[in-house]
């Protein structure tokens, strides 16, 4: 199903759609004032993104560098070429250890490679711990967002959700219960889990550390518990020096949420004595992107979100609209490189409107690659047939001058006489949904003209 | 060494681009004055107590917090569980209140660095109930640049510590006390 | 100064009196324009289709038609950035430089090459002006609030110079309209609901006339202010400009 299909759905509630709009939008204006408050925020911007492309530019290097630190810290490193090797590498570690129960926070990396399901399958207790996470794994739904997961709920959803799953009163969706409903319950989880996962903000090349951003202090604690942490992080995650997570972490929470800085934002460097720490670097079509010229900066991606908040499609169609790990901007030009058939029209989910690019902490130009991934749709065939023969046609009309010229006449001419049922007919003319069409004139500027010059 | 990490390297250096040059950070400056820090620790839900001197902290506690808590902690003689590193998890779980020494904070957004050191146990900051963090006023920057600069070396484990745990996952809801600490107090010193 | 007058397809067939205005407003300013007649279109539709080489043969018939003139001005921002910015594809003789690096879109033509900063007329209207990202943010006539509060702009300025002409303050200063091109027929829903949301925030804060340096999103909010029957006149800021000016 396309994007407009899907996106059609989540239009047919208008006060919903208002809603997921208004919530978002509020977001985005979180960001700004936090932004505007911030002298130096486009030097950071240019700084963060001049960091990211010299590491791309030398991640062989970095990622080796990566290695070589953390197993010195005493960390245990693994590489998984596809999301079935991540899997595999998570499941042996938790059955080395005989372990059943898992706690894991917030990862979009275990989302890509759909950890969850393939660990429940193989008989573990897979639990997600922040919070916007573990409610809509209790309604087994995918995240709509990256940093906001269940931005696509209503309290009231919410407290349908915990009323059956966590026992709730029922009507109850006052969102101070509601969370401490959760917190109770995922205490007791944290407190009997022998494996903790998380995903990974930032690793540090130059100390081998993994560097982990939470609000709700889900990774610590779930980590600093159990006995054993695995952390799971694609292989664009790396930055050369600590130094730089000064620019990283100065951008990346003003630009998701608008705060200055997550409640927790830790360096996890050794394993706790007697404890153990895994790091699953994964490349699952990461350097075929990276192979891209057009492409290879969308690796750039810190996955704060801004994108989304900012985007007038996104917030009118939903993140689930676009059927991918990472919806929005962002998700339109990484999706087409994991599977182009599949996600081929994610690209034209968009006006090109250019304020994705302008959020981007990292200045990803999106919206220029999402033009450049239209072109590589249209040259492999993956556009409807009907727009590739009408745009063909086009283009001829276009091209010659005179026949333009006559087309036109013969066109308005049409539009000016033929009954306006007829010419706003919904089922065939998409316009006429909400629009009317332009009243057409008699005479075309170029007739116009014309005549002034006989004059 | 795995055969997927040979593929995988041989993968980025066939299609990573030229070298570009790495940038030098420049050190931001701004304002580090305790105003600064003190607005916005309260602007993200936490709460900073002027203490006159060190030796006033037990009594400062006391008044901030009900007599019946139970407290780890370091720095004050009445804390009465004990903590360390081998603390069964049953123990953690039942503290009320962790008081522990923050190294430095910063007035750009409110957090305090706090390495392993000083946290008896790495859970302990986020399994407390309540967490107060003992902060020198001298020991403020102003931006992150600064910070990092002070830290050549993060140790096994450390973290910067902004305020109490929260969430705003429904219906972007500000709720506090998700799943670590329900309060945080920066005892000013 | 030789100037060519670009009139956008869609201008020349359904607004035939934005492209008199701007060649009348041009003439008020001192400027004769001409109208080289072998023009068409900017090829714009193929390109944002993913059909760009389909639009090669209409790169080429524009440079062949604005090659002989020193500036191209055109009353559409989103056309003149597609000839900036996306010509990059074919070859770059110093014909295609030329005609990229001097075609114009109006307003940044009146400011930024004729000077003219104030336009000495009169538009006793509470006027809401649409901002068009590719003007906006494509080819930076106003500022973007996702960089600075501050709301500033070309077409802002010389509507602002207009006696008793007052702005609409928006609630969404600078959000898109939901036009984009092919966008409005391939995702009809999300882009008639972006439009209507559009002329909701403009009702909301009291625009009767409804303006722009761009006609295409124009086009598209016309046709929901039409179908709402909305008290709202929809003008292209040439034709306000032209209208008023003494």
């Amino acid at each position: 199903m396309s994007h407009s299909k899907r996106s059609n759905i989540f239009l047919l509630d208008a006060e919903r759609t208002t809603w997921h709009d208004e919530t978002l939008w509020f977001v985005r204006q979180k960001r700004d004032k936090a932004v505007y408050a911030t002298p130096e925020f486009q030097e950071l911007r240019q700084l963060a993104s001049d960091i990211k492309d010299h590491t791309l530019s030398r991640l062989d290097f970095y990622l080796q560098q990566f290695e070589e630190n953390a197993r010195r810290n005493g960390v245990q490193v693994h590489w998984a070429a596809d999301a079935h090797e991540h899997n595999q590498i998570v499941l042996g570690l938790l059955k080395r250890h005989g372990a059943t129960r898992v706690v894991k926070s917030k990862s979009m990396l275990t989302e890509e490679c759909h950890l969850n399901p393939y660990l429940i399958k193989h008989g573990v207790d897979v639990v997600d711990t922040d919070l916007g996470e573990r409610i809509i794994q209790l309604r087994d739904e995918a995240p709509s967002h990256v940093v906001l997961p269940a931005i696509h709920l209503k309290k009231e959803d919410v407290g349908d959700t915990f009323h059956l799953h966590l026992g709730t009163e029922k009507g109850n969706n006052d969102p101070q219960q509601l969370t401490e409903t959760a917190r109770q319950h995922l205490r007791e989880k944290f407190l009997v889990s022998e494996v903790a996962i998380s995903g990974v903000n930032f690793a540090v090349a130059e100390t081998g550390s993994v560097v982990v951003c939470t609000n709700e202090g889900n990774a610590d604690l779930g980590v600093n518990l159990a006995k054993v942490h695995i952390a799971c992080m694609g292989m664009e995650k790396l930055i050369p020096r600590l130094s730089d997570l000064s620019v990283f972490t100065r951008i990346l929470t003003r630009s998701a949420t608008g705060q200055p800085i997550t409640t927790y934002t830790s360096h996890f460097s050794k394993p706790a004595e007697g404890k153990e720490m895994h790091v699953v670097i994964v490349d699952n079509g990461r350097t075929k992107q990276l192979g891209r010229p057009d492409f290879r900066n969308s690796l750039k991606c810190i996955r704060c979100g801004a994108c989304m908040n900012t985007c007038p499609v996104y917030r009118r169609s939903g993140g689930h609209s676009y059927d991918f790990t990472i919806p929005g901007p962002i998700g339109a030009i990484l999706s087409p490189n994991i599977d182009m058939r599949k996600h081929a029209s994610l690209p034209f989910a968009s006006t090109l409107c250019g304020s994705c690019t302008d959020v981007c902490p990292v200045k990803i130009d999106i919206h220029t690659q999402l033009y450049k991934w239209r072109q590589v749709l249209g040259q492999e065939g993956e556009i409807p047939a009907s727009k590739k023969w009408s745009m063909r046609l086009l283009s001829r009309v276009l091209s010659k001058p005179a026949v333009y010229g006559l087309g036109g006449k013969v066109a308005r001419q049409g539009l000016r006489f033929l009954p306006h049922g007829l010419t706003h007919g919904k089922g065939y003319n998409p316009w006429a949904i909400a629009r009317e069409l332009p009243e057409p004139p008699k005479q075309s500027f170029r007739e116009w003209y014309a005549q002034q010059a006989v004059k | 060494m795995s055969s997927s990490r040979e593929k995988i390297l041989a993968a980025v250096r066939t299609n990573q681009p030229v070298e570009l040059p790495l940038p030098t950070v420049p050190s931001f400056e701004g304002d580090d004055s305790v105003e600064k820090f003190t607005s916005i620790v309260q602007g993200i839900g936490g709460t900073v107590v002027e203490v006159a001197d060190a030796t006033r902290l037990p009594e400062v506690i006391h008044q901030l917090f009900p007599a019946d808590y139970r407290i780890a902690s370091p720095l004050l003689p009445e804390a009465n569980v004990p903590v360390t590193a081998q603390t069964p998890i049953e123990v953690l779980a039942a503290v009320d209140l962790a008081v522990l020494q923050g190294e430095f904070g910063v007035a750009e957004n409110g957090s305090i660095w706090v390495p392993e050191a000083n946290m008896l146990h790495r859970a302990l900051p986020m399994i407390t109930q309540h967490l107060a963090l003992v902060l020198d006023r001298r020991n403020l920057v102003a931006t992150m640049h600064q910070a990092y600069a002070r830290i050549p070396s993060v140790g096994g484990y450390g973290t910067f510590l902004a305020g109490p745990s929260k969430t705003a996952d429904i219906e972007q809801s500000l709720v506090i006390g998700a799943h670590g600490a329900r309060s945080m107090v920066v005892l000013l010193v | 100064m030789k100037v060519a007058l670009f009139i956008p397809c869609y201008v020349d067939q359904f607004y035939p009196q934005v492209g008199i205005a701007t060649l009348q407003l041009l003439e008020k300013l001192g400027v004769r324009a001409d109208f080289p007649k072998q023009q068409t279109c900017c090829g714009q539709p193929m390109a944002n289709s993913g059909c760009e080489r389909d639009a090669i043969p209409v790169y080429h018939n524009f440079v062949d038609a604005f090659d002989g003139y020193e500036y191209v001005v055109g009353p559409a921002g989103s056309c003149v950035y597609h000839v900036r910015k996306h010509f990059d594809i074919i070859e770059q003789t110093p014909a295609v430089q030329h005609v990229r690096t001097n075609t114009y879109e109006l307003f940044d033509f009146i400011l930024n090459v004729l000077g003219i900063n104030e336009i000495p007329g009169s538009f006793p209207h509470k006027v809401g002006l649409h901002l068009s990202c590719h003007g906006q943010r494509g080819l930076h006539q106003a500022n973007e609030s996702e960089m600075t509060p501050v709301r500033d702009g070309q077409l802002r300025r010389l509507l602002s110079s207009m006696q008793g002409l007052e702005l609409t303050e928006l609630d969404r200063n600078d959000e898109c309209c939901g036009f984009g091109g092919t966008f409005c027929v391939s995702e009809a829903g999300i882009s008639a609901r972006m439009g209507q949301d559009r002329v909701a925030d403009h009702v909301r804060n009291g625009t009767r006339v409804l303006t722009g340096g761009d006609m295409s999103c124009l086009m598209h909010l016309e046709g929901i202010v039409r179908r709402a029957k909305l008290p709202i006149k929809v003008m292209h800021a040439a034709e306000i400009l032209n209208g008023a000016i003494l």
